[in-house]
């Protein structure tokens, strides 16, 4: 019994790890840029950025392959950020965020943004080919 | 916590859990910045909320988009912008710790992994900075 279970893979914990490094790296090459120009640069007028105007805004969103990049660079960080907070709890004196319904809180939190991210970029612009 | 490990009978293996103080990261340089490396997540988060909301905004028309100009917004971004940065750097640097591949039987030095991450980090802000300016007016 006990040798099966040691047999067993540790397929969530694989899946969790996976979604943690990967965010975490799509986190650390994206981010930042989109920080300075959509954040900074952009509103201080510095230079001319696509969500300034309407039209140059909404037809960039319009485009399907801007639409699935914007969905993962929104929504995998998530899956990084649900580890990185459950665990700054634990280290900030709260063992609970450790437990499986602190587990369903975080991950559900980051599966609701990820949802919430499809049903806002499918609803916002006209999908445009070209 | 105390009185879990008083009460702990002999025969029942227990797991002893040193009492720490809340506020025992401040106690070390080193421990604050292992801090606000996990927290470098809360302000990336709220910004990437954000960027999400202002994409809902541009489904309200032309007559309800206006860009977002205010100081607060810009020191907000500026906040994150530091959180986000660190966030990079720490990241990309621990690929030098975890990747260990052979190229012809040699080891490729961790240095070069490293560097290898802040290139791609370079290209891809290039990349991206280029598209979001590119297709401003």
């Amino acid at each position: 019994m006990s040798e099966t279970a040691a047999r067993k893979p540790a397929l969530a914990h694989l899946i969790w790890w996976f979604m943690f490094a990967q965010g975490g790296v799509l986190a650390a090459l994206l981010i930042p840029v989109h920080i300075l120009v959509q954040g900074i640069l952009g509103p201080l007028g510095i230079v001319k950025v696509v969500d300034r105007h309407y039209d140059t805004w909404i037809s960039i969103l319009g485009n399907p392959i801007v639409k699935l990049y914007l969905l993962v660079l929104i929504s995998l960080p998530f899956f990084h950020f649900a580890h990185r907070l459950r665990y700054l709890l634990v280290d900030l004196g709260f063992p609970a965020a450790k437990s499986f319904p602190a587990q369903v809180v975080f991950y559900g939190a980051a599966i609701v943004v990820t949802l919430l991210a499809i049903y806002v970029l499918l609803t916002t612009a006209p999908l445009a080919l070209g | 916590m105390n009185a879990e490990v008083e009460t702990g009978r002999p025969a029942a293996t227990r797991t002893y859990r040193r009492p720490m103080s809340a506020g025992w990261w401040t106690t070390k340089r080193h421990y604050f910045w292992y801090m606000v490396r996990e927290f470098t997540a809360l302000p990336l988060a709220l910004w990437l909320l954000w960027l999400l909301y202002e994409i809902q905004r541009a489904g309200r028309g032309a007559s309800g988009y206006y860009p977002p100009s205010s100081t607060p917004f810009v020191v907000f971004s500026a906040i994150c912008l530091l959180f986000a940065l660190y966030h990079s750097f720490t990241f990309l640097s621990l690929a030098g710790v975890i990747l260990h591949f052979k190229v012809l039987d040699k080891p490729v030095p961790s240095r070069l992994i490293v560097l290898s991450q802040f290139g791609g980090w370079l290209v891809a802000s290039v990349v991206i900075g280029a598209v979001l300016i590119g297709f401003g007016r």
